[in-house]
């Protein structure tokens, strides 16, 4: 990390992001010792580590971050003063086979992406999330196609997949692949770039695939208020049509359900007021919708080991890829940076200084950019 | 150890003041002893238990003290001479039928001891058992010394017999606890019961009870003059004393101490009083005319204090001039136990004599030495002890159902959970059965707003004392909490007697064992069932009933004590730490297992910068081995 940055430990971490309610429940802090432990949607400390400095606050999305260093580490080049992050190019994409596209959300890209990952050896072991009944996501490793597809899906709600990374880098998992969303690739590269001397095993994380995401929802509030119209066991597949649709449909065996988006966003995570990347910038391919274009996916490349995922897998008849059109480009632009400008006016309203950016204070060269709006 | 009906009379023994008064009741022919364990009261019914059949008496384990009264006034109805013993707490649960026996009257003689326990060393409060006998209008004892202890428990019997009422015996920790030689007696039989026949139909009740209450009165006046001849009352000193202590019990030793400590054997008298309740008034005041300055020293309340300076308010023109000095004026605390010090200091003070009683160089050379050959601890669970096990399981479910829910404790070695033993997970502790009362209050508030869980902890013996009409008002009257009930088989903080679910009672004969479980269940409510050394099972156990807001529920955590365990059978494992694997300090453990966890069979060692098992201490039970993040702990059969 950047000198300005402290590493502290849990208790700070306590402090710090749990109390001011800015965890994201991404899951970095768990799976590596007794103390945090997620639990129905929110990360719980059953005891107090008194550790001056630790993995937990080191690896937290929330706590200081040098978004500098971390592109440095991550792409070799530093932040780019740009709405959606490093990218090499901006595609459409879609999965070849019928089979992933009929349990896809959109295009199927990110299960064919993982699935061929799988199958030519680039990973062992894939990090996805699943949703059990009930609409409690958890992390799940899978090591084969099938186990991609029983995960394929969006649900909207925060799951602290992370957890399940860190126990996959402790165990006999050699090159491991993580589906993430924006905080938690922002936390797998806080990881590579920790000046700990415990590494966490992070040499085995090959491969990051990030999510777009606007918002993600408790579950916990949200489960009841979706359980009051829709027995949560026969949920099949939710989703969220891009504007100006403002709806959260809701797919069971029989007909849909359809609740205006305003109600949903009352569950949101508050601490998601205080992001600013819609794209999750941090990854090596990030993936969304492509609006106006059904069956298929938006597709950021940004790394050297994003790019040549990409080119096998269309060179290997796992993947199909097409230019984006301009309009989606701009939309898509438009769309990402208004995230940032809103993210950095929620933060500075919440430290009620625009000389205190919270967690991004350590980032305030990288985006000396986008501050002068605020 | 002998028991003490063996013990020859005419024998000099070092006998535990708790076994002297036991013995002083033997020598008085008692045949029927009960009590509720309590400390420091417990030895009394204990060691009657141990020598009933060799004596040829009855001795029971009694479910509460109230229950332990009553069944000994019936043996006293019936001509049987009857023994009660209880702390200061079993007087407020007897107090129900103390307050309707003191009307009635007894037959053959009924002593009631209550051993008090000044600064709670092992009590949820610290109260002064002897404002009972002046509210009850019954007369009261308080040994001095271990001799006093037999002396006057035997006396009592006879007290009580000439007044026809109970007889109140007042003890502290350090007569019924302490040890000093007693010369013995003759063990007289006890006698046949006689025939119940009320020779009147009110002969044994209360009513009509302003008749029986001037009655009552009349006997106490009877019970003045029979204390003006004892021999438990006597002055040591001066005839005219510059400065007159006035103590009772286990004051006197220390009044004695002070005395000599500063040199005063000639101007300070000592009267020492032992019938406390009624005052033997012209005794008192007797001594009180020849002095101008008097201070009382006395256990826990300024009782005797408080009754001296009553008695002299209708006497003033024959006292004289007189300052009272004591719990009133401050020179002794008016809480906390009395120590030798303590009195040294009043004593000074009063006298206007610079003497510390414990020079300050000593203190830190004491301080210093001990430092060097103990450590600072704090009260816990034994190794292996299935309440640790337990509240890491309630530790851990109550933060992880996440709305704030709490504990409301109770009575037993759980009661220590209000602690780091039990990681402070007790949040009330109040008297026997309140935890689950006071939940039943908590229960009742969800139409208010209130929206915390409510755990109730409750033992196995103190479900049967008072828990079971708690719970049933839960039940009645629609309450919402978790009844946790802690079946380790035992008596335990006590001393591991027996209760009704043991199958064994005092005397040691086997008996029909009352199913907690299945009491439990006949109330119609969820009841679940675990063993608390399954952490992960008892935990999601919790989870489940704390989310069920159906009305009460119940879970019974059920395993035996570890210390009954170590009794009957071996260690079911042999431990062990494997250090390359211990984690330690570093991030992913931080010691969990010496740090949070706290069992003393586990030790750190920072030579080695790994956890140890300490195999002294370690009795085997395996739980450590489920904690450990880095599986570095080995459990091996035994």
């Amino acid at each position: 990390m950047s000198p300005g940055i402290e590493i502290k430990g849990s208790q700070a971490l306590q402090d710090e992001v749990r109390a001011r309610r800015l965890c994201t429940l991404c899951g970095a802090c768990s799976g590596m010792c007794p103390y945090h432990v997620p639990y129905q949607g929110r990360m719980v400390t059953l005891d107090d580590c008194n550790l001056a400095q630790g993995r937990c606050y080191a690896f937290c999305p929330r706590t200081p971050v040098d978004l500098n260093l971390l592109s440095q580490t991550v792409f070799g080049t530093p932040y780019p003063a740009s709405e959606l992050g490093t990218a090499k190019e901006v595609l459409m994409a879609r999965a070849a086979a019928d089979a992933l596209r009929s349990r896809a959300q959109y295009g199927g890209t990110v299960s064919a992406l993982v699935a061929f990952a799988l199958r030519t050896g680039l990973i062992d072991t894939a990090v996805l999330t699943t949703s059990d009944e009930g609409a409690l996501p958890t992390g799940r490793a899978v090591r084969d196609e099938a186990g991609v597809l029983a995960c394929a899906g969006s649900n909207f709600v925060a799951s602290p997949t992370l957890e399940t990374f860190n126990r996959e880098a402790a165990g006999d998992a050699q090159r491991i692949g993580v589906v993430a969303t924006p905080c938690q690739t922002l936390a797998l590269a806080k990881m590579r770039a920790s000046p700990l001397e415990n590494r966490n095993n992070i040499d085995k994380l090959k491969l990051v695939v990030g999510l777009f995401c606007t918002w993600a929802l408790k579950y916990r509030d949200f489960a009841d208020f979706l359980g009051e119209r829709v027995p949560l066991d026969q949920i099949v597949k939710v989703d969220i049509p891009p504007p100006p649709a403002n709806v959260f449909e809701v797919y069971t065996d029989s007909t849909p359900v359809t609740i205006p988006l305003d109600q949903v966003r009352a569950f949101i995570r508050p601490t998601c007021n205080a992001c600013i990347d819609m794209t999750a910038e941090f990854a090596d391919v990030s993936v969304g919708a492509a609006e106006g274009v059904a069956g298929w996916n938006t597709l950021i490349v940004r790394s050297e080991a994003g790019a040549k995922l990409v080119e096998a897998a269309r060179a290997g008849g796992a993947l199909e890829v097409e230019p984006l059109p301009d309009a989606n480009l701009a939309h898509l632009k438009e769309a990402a940076l208004l995230k940032k400008k809103r993210g950095l006016s929620n933060i500075v309203e919440a430290s009620g200084s625009k000389d205190d950016l919270l967690y991004l204070e350590a980032s305030r060269e990288a985006l000396r950019a986008l501050l002068s709006g605020v | 150890m002998a028991s003490i009906a063996t013990y020859a009379p005419g024998s000099d023994q070092l006998l535990m003041g708790n076994e002297a008064i036991a013995r002083g009741a033997l020598e008085a022919g008692v045949g029927f002893a009960s009590a509720y364990p309590g400390t420091p009261s417990s030895e009394i019914i204990g060691s009657l238990a141990e020598a009933a059949k060799e004596a040829g008496i009855y001795a029971e384990w009694s479910v509460n003290e109230k229950v332990a009264l009553e069944a000994a006034a019936a043996a006293s109805f019936a001509g049987v001479r009857a023994i009660v013993a209880m702390k200061q707490n079993g007087i407020n649960v007897a107090s129900d039928f103390l307050m309707t026996l003191n009307l009635t009257g007894t037959n053959a003689g009924l002593v009631v001891v209550a051993s008090d326990d000044p600064s709670a060393h092992s009590s949820t409060n610290e109260q002064d058992s002897r404002p009972i006998a002046k509210w009850a209008d019954l007369p009261l004892l308080e040994p001095a010394t271990f001799q006093e202890a037999k002396d006057m428990t035997r006396w009592a019997f006879e007290v009580s017999e000439e007044l026809k009422t109970v007889c109140l015996v007042r003890g502290v920790t350090r007569v019924s606890h302490a040890r000093g030689d007693v010369r013995l007696g003759e063990p007289m039989p006890p006698g046949q019961a006689g025939r119940f026949a009320p020779t009147s139909p009110i002969q044994f009740a209360s009513l009509p009870a302003p008749l029986k209450h001037n009655l009552m009165h009349q006997k106490l006046a009877k019970a003045k003059e029979l204390f003006e001849s004892s021999r438990f009352n006597w002055y040591t000193g001066p005839e005219k004393p510059d400065l007159l202590v006035v103590t009772s019990g286990s004051g006197w030793f220390y009044s004695l101490e002070a005395v000599k400590a500063l040199g005063r054997e000639d101007s300070v008298g000592i009267l020492k009083v032992g019938t406390t309740w009624p005052l033997p008034e012209k005794l008192v005041l007797g001594r009180l005319a020849q002095t101008e300055k008097v201070l009382v020293v006395e256990e826990v309340d300024a009782f005797l204090e408080n009754n001296l300076k009553e008695l002299v308010g209708g006497n003033l023109s024959s006292v004289g001039p007189l300052t009272f000095y004591g719990k009133g004026s401050e020179h002794l605390p008016a809480y906390g136990e009395l120590n030798p010090d303590l009195v040294v200091q009043a004593l000074a003070s009063v006298l206007g004599i610079e003497k510390p009683a414990r020079p300050s160089e000593y203190v830190e050379k004491a301080q210093a030495l001990t430092g060097l050959v103990t450590h600072a601890r704090v009260v816990g669970f034994c190794a292996g002890c299935p309440h640790r096990a337990t509240f890491w399981s309630v530790k851990n479910a109550l933060k992880l159902d996440g709305r704030g829910g709490f504990v409301t404790g109770d009575i037993g070695c759980y009661t220590m959970a209000l602690g780091p033993a039990g990681y402070f997970q007790l949040k009330t502790v109040q008297a026997m059965g309140s935890g689950t009362g006071l939940a039943s209050g908590f229960g009742k508030l969800g139409a208010m707003g209130f929206k915390q869980p409510v755990v109730a902890v409750c033992g196995d013996s103190t479900f049967f004392h008072a828990a079971i009409p708690a719970l049933i008002n839960g039940v009645y009257n629609r309450s919402n909490f978790t009844m946790l009930i802690l079946d380790n088989s035992a008596t335990a903080m006590t001393g591991f007697q027996p209760h009704p679910g043991t199958g064994t009672n005092a005397m040691g004969e086997p008996t029909a064992a009352v199913d907690i479980e299945a009491l439990c269940r006949a109330l119609g409510v969820r009841v679940e069932v675990t063993d608390p050394f399954d952490l992960k099972g008892t935990t999601e156990k919790l989870l489940g009933l704390m989310a069920d807001e159906g009305g009460v529920r119940v879970l019974i955590s059920r395993r035996k004590c570890a210390l009954v365990r170590a009794r009957q059978e071996k260690a079911a494992y042999r431990m062990r730490v494997d250090s390359e694997r211990c984690l330690g300090e570093s991030c992913g453990c931080n010691r969990l297992c010496t740090r949070v966890f706290q069992c003393p069979g586990l030790a750190w060692d920072s030579a080695s910068g790994a956890a140890r098992i300490d195999e002294v201490v370690c009795s085997g039970c395996g739980v450590c081995a489920d904690i450990c993040p880095a599986s570095a702990i080995i459990r091996e059969v035994a």
